[in-house]
């Protein structure tokens, strides 16, 4: 897919695999990249972005062998965020959906 | 590529960044590599999973990039919502009471030092005048030694001088800015 048409989605992406929960970054790298085609590291520019205007707030929590991991929470403001930009995507994929397939059926019809 | 190649590629391609910044993101790709190697990935494996460390790089720099721009936005659209007030209170007040006062000092000194500077220019003038007229005759020796002396403190308060004012114009200036800045913006960050 477009590189550009991701990079504005993930972010959303992101917000939306933290809803369910706190999480650390290497869990959400797996998380992201499990579902979408991007690189494990394409999740920590995200993050620090999102942290610095304050979508997400971070702590750090002891993990059971090694050093303690920093641990990303959405934020209230986050979660306004997250479910304006949902419903947003939402109704843009389906006005996009469509054209597509009415495209797609035009020429079908051909 | 292993972890330390990685990682040192990457802290290159981020380059200009505060170091601060560098060394926040350093770790965090770092925690990445010990989880994955706690999961038993070897660190190649991790490294090109990871992406390539110049994109990764630049995502972050974009990243930087779009919080200064935003932050600024945000600067403006307070500045055009107008100043809350407290930084022109602010102001008023530290200039009524300290501001103006500790200028009005340094001023006072600058110019005390250019007054003994003339000072003591005049009394060498005096000096060499009477001892070229041959007036002093009987201590010229002591004479000649007051007069060294006195050319010398004339070289360091003619340094002093320059620095002085110089200093002044310029801490003046300064001074000036960061009042138009609390004027506008008031007492935030940045």
């Amino acid at each position: 897919m477009n590189s550009q048409i991701k990079k504005g989605i993930l972010d959303l992406c992101v917000l939306a695999l933290l809803e369910k929960g706190d999480s650390y970054g290497y869990d959400l790298a797996g998380s992201l990249a499990r579902k979408v085609e991007v690189a494990d590291g394409t999740v920590y520019p995200i993050l620090r972005k999102l942290a610095s205007e304050g979508i997400v707030s971070t702590y750090l929590q002891e993990s059971q062998n090694g050093p303690p991991r920093k641990y990303y929470h959405l934020t209230d403001a986050g979660r306004k965020k997250l479910n304006a930009e949902r419903e947003e995507w939402i109704k843009f994929c389906g006005e996009v959906n469509g054209i597509i397939s009415e495209e797609t059926g035009g020429k079908a019809d051909e | 590529m292993n972890k330390t190649e990685y990682l040192k590629r990457l802290s290159d391609e981020l380059g200009h960044m505060p170091y601060g910044d560098v060394k926040d993101i350093i770790q965090s790709i770092e925690e990445h590599f010990d989880e994955g190697l706690g999961e038993g990935r070897s660190e190649e494996e991790i490294a090109a999973s990871l992406g390539d460390p110049k994109e990764l790089a630049n995502e972050f720099k974009d990243g930087a990039k779009f919080n200064q721009i935003m932050k600024k936005r945000k600067r403006m659209a307070d500045s055009f919502k107008g100043p809350d007030g407290r930084g022109r209170i602010f102001v008023i007040v530290f200039n009524a009471f300290v501001g103006i006062e500790c200028w009005l000092v340094l001023l006072a000194a600058v110019i005390a030092a250019f007054m003994f500077l003339a000072a003591d220019l005049g009394i060498i003038g005096v000096l060499v005048a009477s001892m070229i007229m041959g007036k002093i005759t009987e201590f010229l020796v002591p004479c000649i030694f007051l007069v060294l002396t006195l050319v010398c403190v004339a070289v360091f308060l003619v340094a002093l001088v320059i620095l002085g004012v110089k200093y002044y114009a310029k801490g003046l200036k300064s001074y000036i800015r960061w009042n138009k800045h609390v004027w506008n913006y008031g007492l935030g960050e940045d």
